[in-house]
């Protein structure tokens, strides 16, 4: 099944540029979480849990390389039907930690399906329209693709999970885009987006997620309530500087001013430590691996393959910079990881198993 | 698509430069407030030593229990908390945190002082709900012989707002703690010291997570006094022994240096160490003894007989009597056509000058006031002491008054009348002295004429060992005639010695020389009009030196509604057996007990008031 001249094409450098990410985030990780008292102090148990992650992940990423992406996908249903389950037993049966229900207790691990949602959607998708000869052109293929990919949304939004239901959306707008989803289609969604967003606002949105958006909007009403994140991700940034104030020295990650620091704000412990400096290496390697894998898409000897690394480098990109954003204090506030980076083991086994697709569709260029 | 992300990256890019370069300044100073707290390390005061290096004043840490605000989310939760698990009031915690709301919030407000191990037990068990609480170890200025020289050594307190325009206190900060009387007010700048200050990281919570930045404390100098801690301790104890209230000065004829210094009824001030509350400063303010007064610096009295040293001098200086110049006494005698009683009803006879002060003779007296007249007693008092200010080392000194015709016309009768000459000549009057005043007087006659400084410090130790300080220069000095100092000694010596007034601080063996005296309280005419409301009982004076040959140690004791100045020498008397005795090596001196044991004589309406009173001994 692994041909050994495939070997040659796998996509080395943007394997490196997903393992130096991957280390500078166990690098913050380590730093954030490191148990000062009692002295001389150790690591925290999330340092190595992510490494374990990280191994496990790298599994799974050589396990979704070598299956052809084009086998997979056309079990994307049986995958899909899979996922639908887990997130249904997750709603009944899952384990609730800070007020929501997302996660199923394995043993010792807790497995986030939500998070393996973005793969399996993005399989799903490059399935239905790679088959569909006529790409997207009629509202019935649309709506076909918006009941695949709304039904996990919703399920996951129900957990709740905003943040990670959110990012379903742009990789099923970044497969149909692909497809031949016209820009209209777009304009007219964001449209009725636009309409629905006073009832959404009244009745849809629970309490705690309105005020973060109230709270973005002017993070200084109430400094020590929940502009408070926002303030200190600024603050965390702002005193990092040009070079930052060195590894394990940031006072805003180490002292817990800054709240998950390890998770949703890493980026801003990498800011404040590394400096700006340490900020436009990062931003250059997630630069380096979109616009790769984008080229990876290109090159896709097929549509599926296209439309699949298309899928989920949109999902990849869009948590990226959102994440990112939110780390300078300027986004809302929103349970939302930095993929490779942050600290969860869900999220790193399913973004690398992602990444074992992308290289597969571009290490399988040649095949037939 | 790929343009798009390009561009997305590109704002990244320029936010985390604005964030990061262009306002870096702002937010880093905005995460320096965030962690870093400064705590004050106040200074631990300099302790202070005897002349032979005994401690005096020492240190002790205590725990106080203090608020930072802005650590504090719910400052009134806190409170209410904190009162009711330690007990405090909690509307006088309130009090306090609103009386010094203005100061910035990182600056710690001192809630409890000096917190029982109990309340911090409790503190620390419910510290979780007490964000913003902390403790803070202070080193609190401690008395171990408690009210021991409490007017000499004085006590510290919280420096308020106007003290701090004060000299003496430059370089404190409200809230800091500063002398308020006596040596530690005197000396506050040397022994204060600087406070250090401590940087110290905290979390998110509040908790100090380590130490950025220590500036030490620098302690306060340790300071060496001339008192001599037994004599100082034998002087009180005289006092309590016998049963008076009073004050003392002992001092070094040779050099001014004070050997011991009080006054009585004192206060305790290690209850000012710890704050003192609001109940037993009121008892203090408003005891009828004053025992926040310092008698010996502040305590102004008819200086009695005891001014006939003076006058004695002035004669024998100014040559209008030799010693051998006698008078007859024959129980009184008519000066400028007004009867003047002697104390002896039947006269003392002819007697010469020795013989005079060793009889206390008013008649002898009233004869040489008449013959100097006012100006040049006022001269001589004044360059023996009285009427001036010492010029010791400790704050708040009162001036005594010895009358002049240059004084009588700043009063209300200008002319000065020679028949008020008649009554100064004896003490009596307008003449006014403090107890340091006199002291200095018989340092003067002592010494033969030089009026040395009285001064407590002896030396100051930096941290490299003890540096003498130089003693002040005297206040004057007039050389007198060696016949003048003969005379004096010699017949102060038969005060004490033959058959005066002041046998009761003879010691064989050391030539005691004294005299006694009687502060009048009032008149005879006013003691009868008062009678039974007011104690008008007089109080007693015995001045003194020893050797009387080559005197080393001079001074006063005053002994407050004493009414006989002899009674006062016993307590003379045993201060200096200490003296002596501790100077040879010889084991210090007891006090015998007395029989029938120290009753003090109470002011009843039945009392009879004394009705010498207009006739001194």
């Amino acid at each position: 099944m692994f041909e050994r001249r495939l070997f040659f094409h796998v996509d080395w450098l943007l394997l490196a540029a997903i393992l130096a990410l991957m280390s500078i985030g166990v690098a913050m990780i380590y730093s954030t979480t490191y148990i000062q008292i009692p002295e001389p102090g150790r690591p925290g148990s999330q340092f190595y849990t992510q490494i374990y992650a990280i191994g496990l992940g790298l599994i799974a990423m050589v396990v979704f390389l070598l299956i052809d992406y084009r086998k997979l996908a056309e079990s994307s249903l049986f995958l899909y039907g899979g996922l639908l389950l887990l997130l249904i037993y997750v709603l009944f049966r899952g384990s609730t930690q800070f007020n929501a229900t997302r996660w199923i207790a394995i043993g010792p691990f807790n497995l986030q399906p939500s998070e393996f949602g973005r793969v399996t959607i993005a399989l799903m998708l490059a399935m239905f329209f790679g088959e569909n000869r006529r790409g997207a052109r009629n509202i019935g293929d649309l709506a076909m693709a918006g009941i695949f990919a709304g039904v996990p949304i919703l399920l996951i939004a129900r957990q709740p999970d905003l943040g990670t239901a959110v990012t379903l959306i742009p990789v099923a707008f970044g497969i149909a885009y692909l497809a031949g989803l016209r820009m209209k289609f777009i304009g007219i969604l964001a449209l009725c987006a636009l309409v629905l967003a006073w009832p959404a606002w009244h009745f849809a949105l629970k309490d705690y997620q309105r005020t973060r958006i109230v709270t973005f909007i002017n993070p200084d009403l109430d400094p020590q309530g929940d502009g408070y994140q926002q303030r200190q991700a600024r603050i965390t940034v702002g005193s990092g500087g040009l070079s930052g104030k060195g590894f394990m020295n940031g006072t805003q990650g180490q002292y817990k001013f800054l709240p998950v620091a390890h998770n949703d704000f890493i980026f801003s412990v990498l800011a404040e430590e590394k400096g700006f400096l340490g900020v436009l290496v990062a931003l250059g390697l997630y630069l380096f691996v979109i616009l790769r894998s984008i080229e990876a898409a290109r090159l896709s000897k097929d549509r599926i393959g296209a439309y699949l690394v298309g899928g989920i480098i949109s999902g990849f990109a869009f948590q990226v910079i959102y994440n990112i954003t939110m780390s300078a204090g300027l986004a809302p506030v929103k349970g939302l990881t930095l993929p490779l980076m942050s600290y969860g083991g869900s999220s790193i086994i399913a973004t690398l198993a992602g990444f074992g697709l992308i290289l597969n569709v571009r290490m399988r260029r040649f095949t037939n | 698509m790929q343009l798009v992300i390009a561009g997305f990256f590109a704002l990244l890019v320029v936010a985390f430069w604005v964030f990061q370069v262009a306002q870096h300044q702002k937010f880093a100073e905005i995460a320096e407030n965030n962690h870093q707290r400064r705590l004050p390390m106040p200074a631990p005061r300099g302790v202070l030593f005897d002349r032979d290096g005994k401690v005096l004043v020492e240190n002790q840490n205590t725990i106080n229990i203090a608020l930072v605000r802005e650590q504090s989310g719910n400052i009134d939760r806190t409170l209410r908390v904190l009162a009711a698990a330690t007990g405090a009031d909690e509307a006088k915690l309130r009090e306090t945190v609103s009386r010094r709301r203005r100061e910035p919030s990182y600056r710690p407000i001192v809630l409890i002082e000096n917190a029982s191990s109990p309340q911090l037990a409790a503190f620390k068990a419910r510290r979780l709900e007490l964000p913003g609480i902390i403790e803070q170890p202070l080193p609190a200025r401690q008395y171990p012989s408690n009210d021991l020289g409490a007017h000499l050594f004085g006590y510290v307190s919280e420096a308020s707002e106007t003290d701090l325009t004060r000299p003496e206190y430059a370089g404190a900060e409200a809230g800091s703690m500063v002398g308020k009387a006596g040596i530690e007010q005197a000396y506050n700048k040397l022994l204060m010291g600087t406070d250090g200050d401590r940087l110290v990281v905290v979390n998110s919570r509040g908790r100090e997570m380590s130490i950025a930045h220590e500036t030490p404390p620098e302690e306060g100098q340790r300071v060496q006094l001339t008192i001599d801690a037994d004599v100082q301790r034998a002087t009180e104890e005289g006092f309590r022994h016998f049963g008076y209230n009073g004050a003392a000065v002992l001092l070094d004829p040779r050099n001014g240096e004070v050997l011991a210094f009080t006054s009585l009824p004192a206060y305790n001030p290690n209850q000012f160490a710890g704050g003192i509350d609001a109940s037993s400063w009121n008892e203090l303010m408003e005891n009828p003894l004053k025992p926040l007064q310092n008698r010996a610096l502040q305590g102004r009295y008819s200086p009695g007989s005891t001014f006939k040293i003076a006058v004695a001098v002035a004669a024998l200086e100014e040559g209008v009597a030799t010693p051998d110049f006698r008078v007859f006494c024959p129980g009184g005698a008519t000066f400028y056509n007004r009867y003047f009683q002697c104390h002896l009803k039947g006269g003392h006879g002819s007697v010469d000058m020795r013989h005079a002060i060793e009889k206390s003779c008013n008649v002898y007296f009233y004869t040489l006031g008449k013959m100097l007249e006012v100006d040049r007693i006022h001269k001589w008092a004044s360059l023996l002491g009285l009427g001036e200010k010492s010029g010791i080392d400790l704050p708040n000194e009162l001036k005594g008054l010895v009358p002049s015709t240059e004084w009588k016309k700043t009063t209300r009768e200008p002319k000065w009348y020679p028949g008020e000459t008649i009554s100064v000549s004896i003490g009596q009057g307008q003449v006014s002295v403090t107890p340091i005043s006199l002291a200095t007087m018989m340092m003067t006659v002592a010494n033969g004429g030089t009026r040395y400084t009285p001064h407590v410090l002896k030396a100051v130790d930096k941290g490299k060992g003890w540096e003498p300080v130089a003693p002040p220069p005297p206040q004057s000095t007039a050389r007198m005639k060696q016949s003048t100092i003969d005379t004096l000694h010699e017949g102060l010596w038969m005060v004490v010695n033959a058959a005066g007034t002041g046998g009761r601080g003879k010691i064989v063996g050391y030539n005691v020389a004294g005299k006694t005296g009687t502060a009048q309280m009032i008149s005879l005419t006013g003691a009868k009009i008062a009678k039974g409301k007011i104690d008008v009982r007089d109080h007693g004076w015995f001045v003194f030196f020893a050797p009387h040959d080559k005197p080393e140690i001079a001074g006063v004791i005053f002994a407050e509604r004493s009414e006989h100045g002899y009674l006062g020498a016993p307590i003379a008397k045993y201060a200096m057996e200490t003296y002596f005795a501790k100077k040879e090596g010889r084991p210090l001196p007891t006090l015998p007990p007395l029989a029938p044991p120290p009753a003090r004589v109470v002011a009843t309406a039945t009392q009879p008031v004394a009705t010498t009173a207009q006739v001194r001994q």
